[in-house]
């Protein structure tokens, strides 16, 4: 276990040493390490699906947070607050929509419940309070309704909207 | 399930090359497109350009995964659905298909639980629809104005939604009922009702139909018409016009596994309502009278003999007086958590009654008189509040600042553990005052202090506001709220205090709200915490009261509206 460090390669070949504490707040990682039976020392772990780039940003994340305590376990009904982002994690996630799809997807692929959740609050303050207009605009989704559809999805609504 | 795959993947060989194939054609795309995409990113008047990269890019949202996407809607309102559910063919099919989005829903509009996102209904048979279509198995939560409390809404909710638990029915506005005689279904599987009352409307004939089905409920919560204008008015209140519109005995009767009981501003209820409820809920844990005037206090005996288990009792603004509090035997009670906010007790009784209480966690006595040096010294060395976790001693004239300051700096055993502290309205405070004390503060979230309309109170000191920012921003990392009262004539500002304001804000990464009086050096903060992005944080004391409640032990289930 010298100095407890590990490599992780991103798809563009670059590696990273990375504590292995820190590093294993990435779930994937932990399993690969600890039921699969991977070596710290000798191996790279290769991550392809994550590019050096947004790598760089996961490690600077869970670097800050290597002594958060753990996410509370979800609780499907629990009420959830979206305000309470802490001032770091909104500094770190001033990047751009690009980027922070891409760091939800790797937070997803290495299971790293604290940043996936709060990416997914950035992106849920995105939709809250506007309009499907103003949301397509904000994403670049292309309205792929008939103007029958529209209707008909109109009606579903038409208890709470009006006309 | 996907990661699943991939790690399946890794098990058969750590070969790099081989696995790094499998995306090689994602990320080809993703160099090809690099530069324009950053060059493009800000510049929205490029829409045409942008869309034709962006569509090609893996990195827009629509290539999040399902679940992904789940996840950011299960942070929205019933309202923010309902826009999603018009952006595309995708969103609508996951929003409308999974139905555990739907779980909550506002539909008072001045209501909504802190979170804007009330709905208006507009045509109930199409509601009555969207309840066995949309809501059904997923809802949790739903609130009622008093025009859809009718028999067709209940029974739709007792039919459809048997996962039901918390129901809010809000006869406040009422002018008369609904013919409830065909009411015969009400959800039966509540665990928390609340029933705002009206002031003049008999709620017999309603209850009657619905008695029979509360007995899983564990908190109750009734919030009466008390308008708080009229304890401060000087005139005395008229005694009459205090109609007994719900008949909580029945309730008390048909709900035996009560927890939390939270009466709040109802006119009518006094200690012989307290009696039946210490005479039927022997679970009781959490008691709230806050508002309730005529509750003095002689059921108090019964009720701490009877439920054993009661923890919490919430007294804000109620009629306590000396002789019934003295009466009980506190300290056989499980009491940790205790509210007498603006009672009347005076130093004798206050003085009895806490060389008797057990250790508390919770203790809030502001706008007692009757709380002295004395009972503070008592409490001290009783060790009654060793393990204390909140504490509120704001408004309290007798007891005297060097007290307090003795207090929080001597017995750091206690102030180390404080989670919430409030103590306002001393017009001798100075900065030094709360410089000495924050530095042992080490783990409080809610901080309340300084004196609110002061120039009223006469307070001819002027108050160092950067030290006090500094102090609180070296030594409490967990704040999360914070409280400055001072108005602008008796806050000191210097040059260099935007720099002590980037300082708070970037050490105290938890902080959520920061409310000041309103003025300019409100305007300064604000402006610097909207310069970080971090909107909403600064508040005026007009529009924001901060308060301990947030430390108590059942506040979630305290909470309502």
């Amino acid at each position: 276990m010298a100095g407890n460090k590990i490599k992780l390669q991103s798809n563009d070949g670059d590696t990273f040493d990375v504590d292995v504490e820190i590093a294993k707040q990435s779930a994937t990682i932990k399993t690969m390490l600890e039921d699969l039976g991977m070596s710290e020392e000798d191996d790279v772990i290769p991550l392809p699906n994550v590019n050096s780039a947004i790598l760089k940003k996961v490690i600077q994340w869970a670097t800050h947070h290597k002594d958060d305590p753990p996410p509370p376990e979800d609780d499907e009904n629990r009420e959830k607050n979206l305000s309470d982002i802490s001032s770091w994690d909104q500094d770190f996630l001033k990047v751009d929509q690009g980027t922070l799809f891409e760091l939800i997807l790797a937070a997803n692929y290495l299971d790293i419940k604290g940043l996936l959740d709060v990416t997914c609050k950035t992106v849920a303050n995105m939709i809250k309070g506007r309009t499907p207009e103003e949301i397509r605009r904000q994403f670049n989704i292309k309205n792929d309704f008939t103007p029958q559809e529209e209707e008909q999805i109109k009606k579903e609504n038409e208890w709470c909207e009006e006309k | 399930m996907d990661n699943r795959q991939t790690l399946s993947m890794f098990a058969q060989g750590t070969n790099a090359h081989r696995s790094s194939r499998v995306s090689s054609t994602m990320t080809s795309m993703n160099d090809d497109h690099q530069d324009l995409e950053i060059n493009g990113f800000n510049n929205f008047g490029q829409e045409d350009l942008h869309r034709q990269y962006r569509s090609s890019r893996l990195n827009s949202l629509r290539f999040l995964p399902d679940n992904i996407l789940l996840a950011v809607f299960s942070y929205l309102t019933p309202l923010d659905l309902i826009h999603c559910t018009h952006v595309c063919h995708r969103w609508h099919q996951l929003v409308s298909h999974h139905s555990n989005l739907w779980q909550r829903l506002y539909l008072r509009p001045d209501s909504s639980n802190g979170n804007s996102g009330a709905v208006h209904v507009r045509r109930l048979d199409i509601f009555l629809h969207a309840i066995a279509t949309r809501f059904n198995l997923s809802l949790l939560y739903i609130d009622l104005p008093i025009e859809l409390i009718t028999t067709e809404v209940l029974r739709e909710l007792a039919n459809r939604c048997p996962n039901l638990e918390y129901l809010t029915l809000d006869f406040s506005s009422a002018m008369q009922l609904h013919d409830f005689s065909d009411l015969n279904e009400f959800p039966c599987n509540l665990k928390r009702l609340c029933i705002c009352l009206s002031e003049v409307i008999f709620l017999e004939g309603f209850m009657r139909r619905i008695y029979s089905f509360l007995s899983s409920l564990h908190t109750l919560h009734i919030v009466g018409t008390l308008e708080k204008s009229s304890l401060t008015s000087t005139t005395a209140p008229e005694e009459t016009d205090n109609y007994e519109t719900i008949n909580i005995s029945k309730i008390k009767a048909n709900a035996p596994n009560l927890r939390i009981i939270n009466l709040y501003g109802v006119a009518f209820v006094d200690d012989n309502h307290i009696e039946a409820i210490a005479s039927g809920c022997i679970h009781l844990e959490c008691l709230a009278l806050n508002f309730c005037t005529k509750v003095i206090g002689t059921s108090f005996k019964n009720l701490m003999n009877r439920c054993r288990k009661l923890t919490c009792l919430l007294l804000q603004n109620t009629g306590i007086q000396d002789e019934p509090i003295m009466a009980v035997n506190w300290s056989t009670t499980q009491l940790t958590e205790l509210d007498i906010s603006s009672t009347d007790l005076n130093e004798q009784a206050l003085l009895h009654f806490f060389s008797s209480v057990p250790n508390l966690t919770y203790l809030a006595v502001p706008y007692c008189d009757g709380f002295t040096d004395e009972v503070l010294d008592l409490l001290i060395t009783r060790g009654v509040l060793n393990t204390c976790r909140a504490l509120d001693f704001s408004n309290t004239v007798n007891l005297s600042l060097e007290s307090v300051h003795r207090f929080l700096t001597s017995y750091t055993n206690i102030s180390n553990r404080l989670e919430a502290l409030s103590y306002t309205g001393n017009v001798g405070i100075n900065e030094q005052f709360w410089t000495d004390a924050i530095r042992f503060l080490r783990r409080i979230k809610i901080l309340i202090i300084g004196t609110a309309h002061s120039w009223f109170k006469q307070v001819t000191r002027r108050i160092h506001i950067d030290q006090i920012l500094e102090s609180c921003a070296v030594n409490c990392p967990h704040l999360r709220r914070l409280e400055i009262q001072w108005d602008p004539e008796t806050l000191r500002l210097s040059e260099n205090s935007s720099k002590f304001i980037d300082h708070l804000r970037i050490r105290c990464t938890h902080l959520t709200s920061f409310v000041l009086s309103d003025g300019p050096y409100y305007e300064g903060a604000k402006a610097n915490f909207e310069r970080a992005e971090r909107h909403g944080v600064v508040r005026t004391i007009t529009m924001y009261q901060t308060s301990i409640v947030g430390a108590l032990n059942f506040y979630n289930e305290l909470r309502f509206n």
